[in-house]
């Protein structure tokens, strides 16, 4: 009773009011019947999934309603608190559920599509994640630089933060790369804030030349600042692991009829242009996952 | 009645004599809570008394009567929350106060067990509590019950009606904070420490009115903070931990230099300090956090009526493997040349045993209380280890694009010799009977990680067992030479708190549900009991209407089945619980036990 209750209660803040039996990941067939899919956003995560004047939106937010539209169905969107990797949040919204109401999602947003992360192994030799299946990659992910024109007319390499400085979200991989790479050259012209909105704040009060982050996310940003002043700078990010990754969905690995079918919507969107619009209405550069080129 | 009385009486005759404000009716006071550990009739305190030796003088339940031992009544925490039940019961006039997962409360009648009231915290719907959903215990307080909540409030309550008296919101749970340890009352102040997420959050130490609920002051645990006082309901700058940020960090990191306090404190009277453990530096890569990293993985001794820390002792500077400083320092006198020592020690994370002197905090000795560890070759005359460079897990930045970088093993594993789980000493035999685990981890740089769809280089590690046929090893130490006078081998990880008592015993759980109790000079098993669940809670024992009982919570969780890989093999099957057993000798004994 208690879970039906807090889970209600949940339902409540997204402004979308439904009665399932439980929270457990469902079938294709339990969704329809239900009326209704559940879609895992992460919270507070401009521009693919926030809140707006109360009003839920996004890259994510509207390629979960493109789903749900195709399935007939209405969309109930999940927020995610993320945990400190993807796997943490497949256990808290996929297979196990949320640690405190155990509320599941039928469908997780921005999953890494990675054969080498969905096969990895163990230290025992089994599967990582195996009851996850991740598919359906819609775009492709990168870093990049937004800097201050004035004091820092281009951003040649990652040398001129050894003399220029830079901020960067906390607990982000920017954040960590800045601290870390290049035997730590970098770290003393790093500071860290809050949020990305934070760092851009910064930037614009002149506190910090540049900002580091996800390209989506600082494209998305540059078009609040003055474009005169404050670019997107197109350096390489060497030592940071991978420069592009592709980024899809994922469900729990009994549901596979459900991904065949979202699979599909997905691939029309790409295909049609439909994703790319998506991107552009956010101001967000978009790139083609090559998935798509292959076939 | 056995013959402890007569001192508990004079004790409440000058007690009464001393203060004739104090009402005789049933609240605690502070000399209740100060003398916890001298008096049989309750428990007071998180850790048996504020030193947290958890021993007690009853003896009647001892080497000769223990295996007569039988449970009186068991409290099912009910509910589907049934995991990882690692509360200490407190015990007042004939009631029992206990904590479970997920932030509850309950009164229980300590004689039948029955159910006086229960409180469940309402906790919001976007929590997400870094490390399971235990609670370690409550604190009692004139009419209060006291107690942290997982969305890191400080809630008290009535101690008959379970009704709310005042809430304080501690910190942010949004910003990662929780709380989960049990919080101590000194002289009239509640005072907690906090937890958090490995990233962003600074450790803290506070202190509250207890029967109010106003802040007093507020201590920071990470170099370069303020720290607050309140004068007159202003709150005021009471200085700069440390003296001034930056001197041993890099860059702005101290802003956010984790540290977090997340076990509370003991206090000791002797001294008037209070003695608190801070857990690692954030992030977790060592490499990007060049320096000690002050006051990460200490312990600080601190003023409890100022809020100023008084000297730090670190375990594991520059720490790089999660040795959490945190575990519990317990002040012990002992004689040495015809004089008194007055030490504390504790069994830290990082597999070594330190003896400090507790009014400076200068190192006595210090040794492995593990039967080996890697990452330094030793301590050196200041209680600095000598580190293994070798041993310390590597830069993710330093490994090649796209592959698994060079695996580095390092022992203990990041879960400790020792974790939580408190330790006691016994005034009979001088000894520390520790609970620690024998294990090692490998840490590996990992190409293929993804944090909230970002890919990086990640750190991989897996925890794995040293040793066949055990892992866990409960050990009796002797702080003055560093000895092993005796050991159990526990197949799994002993997680649960130890007890030791006037009987000659020592009392602990283990993940297979047994509570356990041995001798305490041979380390022989004297009485098990199974309990249907894990246990990782702490047992206490006490005297009610002349007859000494122990009760202890069993309720497998914690930290060791959230990791995966070979330990987890060894656990996965243990049932989860969330039951209070209470036992003790039929009343026949009671009387044999008296002459």
């Amino acid at each position: 009773m208690q879970i039906v209750k807090l889970y209600r209660r949940f339902m409540g803040v997204m402004c979308l009011f439904l009665v399932v039996s439980n929270g457990v990941a469902r079938s294709l067939d339990d969704i329809k019947d239900s009326g209704a899919i559940r879609i895992a956003v992460y919270n507070d995560y401009a521009p693919f999934s926030f809140v707006d004047n109360g009003v839920p939106r996004g890259i994510d937010v509207d390629i979960a309603n493109a789903i749900a539209k195709s399935l007939n169905v209405k969309l109930a969107l999940i927020w995610m608190t993320p945990g400190e990797t993807a796997e943490d949040d497949f256990r808290n919204y996929l297979w196990k559920g949320h640690i405190i109401h155990r509320i599941k999602a039928d469908v997780m947003m921005r999953a890494p599509y990675d054969p080498s992360f969905s096969q990895k192994r163990d230290d025992v030799g089994l599967l990582v994640n195996e009851l996850v299946h991740m598919f359906a990659p819609y775009h492709r992910e990168s870093w990049q630089i937004l800097h201050n024109t004035e004091t820092l007319p281009e951003v040649e390499t990652m040398g001129m933060f050894q003399y220029h400085t830079i901020g960067a979200e906390i607990d982000s991989i920017p954040h960590f790369y800045l601290i870390s790479a290049f035997g730590g050259r970098l770290r003393n012209n790093t500071s860290h804030y809050a949020s990305n909105g934070k760092a851009i704040e910064a930037l614009e009060a002149g506190k910090v030349e540049a900002v580091m982050g996800l390209r989506s996310q600082m494209s998305y940003l540059s078009q609040f600042v003055d474009g005169n002043k404050f670019q997107l700078a197109s350096n390489a990010f060497p030592l940071i692991g991978k420069q592009k990754w592709d980024i899809g969905l994922a469900i729990h690995t009994n549901f596979r009829a459900l991904g065949y079918e979202i699979g599909d919507v997905i691939t029309r969107l790409v295909e049609e242009g439909e994703m790319a619009k998506i991107f552009d209405n956010y101001n967000t550069t978009y790139e083609k996952p090559p998935y798509y080129s292959a076939q | 009645m056995n013959n402890n009385m007569p001192i508990k009486k004079l004790a409440l005759s000058m007690l009464i004599c001393a203060s004739v404000l104090t009402p005789v009716h049933a609240v605690v006071t502070d000399k209740d809570i100060q003398n916890d550990q001298a008096t049989t009739d309750d428990v007071v305190t998180y850790g048996m008394g504020l030193k947290a030796q958890r021993y007690s003088p009853l003896t009647a339940i001892n080497r000769d009567t223990v295996e007569e031992v039988r449970p009186v009544w068991a409290f099912s925490l009910g509910g589907e929350k049934q995991r990882g039940q690692e509360s200490q019961p407190m015990v007042k006039d004939g009631v029992m106060y206990v904590t479970g997962s997920y932030s509850r409360v309950w009164a229980i009648d300590a004689r039948t067990g029955e159910e006086l009231w229960q409180y469940e915290a309402r906790l919001p719907d976007g929590i997400m509590p870094c490390c399971d959903v235990i609670n370690r215990g409550v604190a009692l307080y004139d009419n209060l019950v006291i107690f942290g909540t997982l969305d890191a409030k400080l809630v008290a309550l009535d101690k008959d009606t379970g009704k709310t008296v005042w809430k304080k919101k501690v910190e942010d749970y949004r910003a990662g904070y929780a709380i989960t340890a049990a919080p101590i009352v000194v002289n009239g102040k509640v005072i907690t420490g906090i937890s958090g997420g490995e990233f962003g959050i600074v450790g803290k130490v506070y202190a509250y009115d207890a029967k109010s609920g106003k802040q007093l002051w507020v201590r920071p645990t990470v170099e370069g903070h303020m720290g607050y006082i309140w004068k007159d309901g202003k709150k005021t700058e009471n200085g700069i931990s440390g003296g001034a940020p930056g001197k041993t960090w890099p860059a702005d990191l101290w802003k956010t230099g984790g540290a977090a306090t997340w076990l509370g404190g003991t206090y000791d009277s002797d001294t008037g300090l209070l003695f608190f453990g801070t857990g690692n530096p954030a992030p977790w890569n060592s490499h990007l956090r060049p320096g000690d990293n002050y006051f990460s993985s200490s312990r600080l001794a601190i003023d409890p009526d100022t809020g100023k820390i008084v000297w730090h002792f670190q375990t594991t500077p520059h720490d790089g493997w999660d040795f959490d400083g945190v575990n519990e320092l317990i002040s012990f006198d002992y004689q040495e040349n015809g004089k008194t020592v007055k030490a504390a020690a504790t069994a830290d994370r990082n597999g070594f045993f330190y003896v400090l002197n507790r009014e400076n905090g200068d190192f006595i000795r210090g040794f492995p209380f593990v039967d080996k560890l890697n990452w330094a070759e030793g301590l050196d005359e200041n209680g600095r280890p000598i580190y293994v460079d070798s041993n310390r897990p590597g830069s993710p930045a330093s490994s090649n694009d796209g592959k698994k970088g060079e695996q580095v093993v390092a022992r203990p594993a990041f879960l400790g010799g020792k974790n939580w789980m408190p330790m006691a000493y016994s005034q009979d035999t001088g000894l520390f009977y520790v609970p620690s685990n024998e294990w090692e981890m490998d840490i590996w740089n990992e190409p293929t990680a993804y944090k909230k769809g970002a890919a990086y280089l990640g750190a991989g590690f897996t925890i794995k067992s040293v040793n066949e046929d055990f892992i866990g090893v409960l050990k009796a130490i002797n702080p003055r030479t560093g000895e092993t006078v005796w050991r159990y081998n526990n197949f799994s990880p002993l997680w649960g708190g130890v007890l030791t008592t006037g009987g000659g015993l020592v009392w602990t759980g283990n993940p297979e549900g047994y509570l356990m109790a041995f001798d305490d000079k041979t380390g022989e098993m004297v009485y098990k009991f199974q309990t249907g669940s894990g246990i990782v809670g702490s047992p206490v024992t006490w005297e009610m209407d002349g007859e000494q009982y122990i009760s202890v919570l069993s309720g497998w969780g914690g930290a060791v089945p959230l990791w995966g890989g070979e330990v987890a093999k060894r656990v996965k099957h243990f049932n989860q619980g969330g039951t209070v057993w209470t036992f003790k000798l039929p009343k026949r004994y009671q009387q044999m036990a008296k002459h």
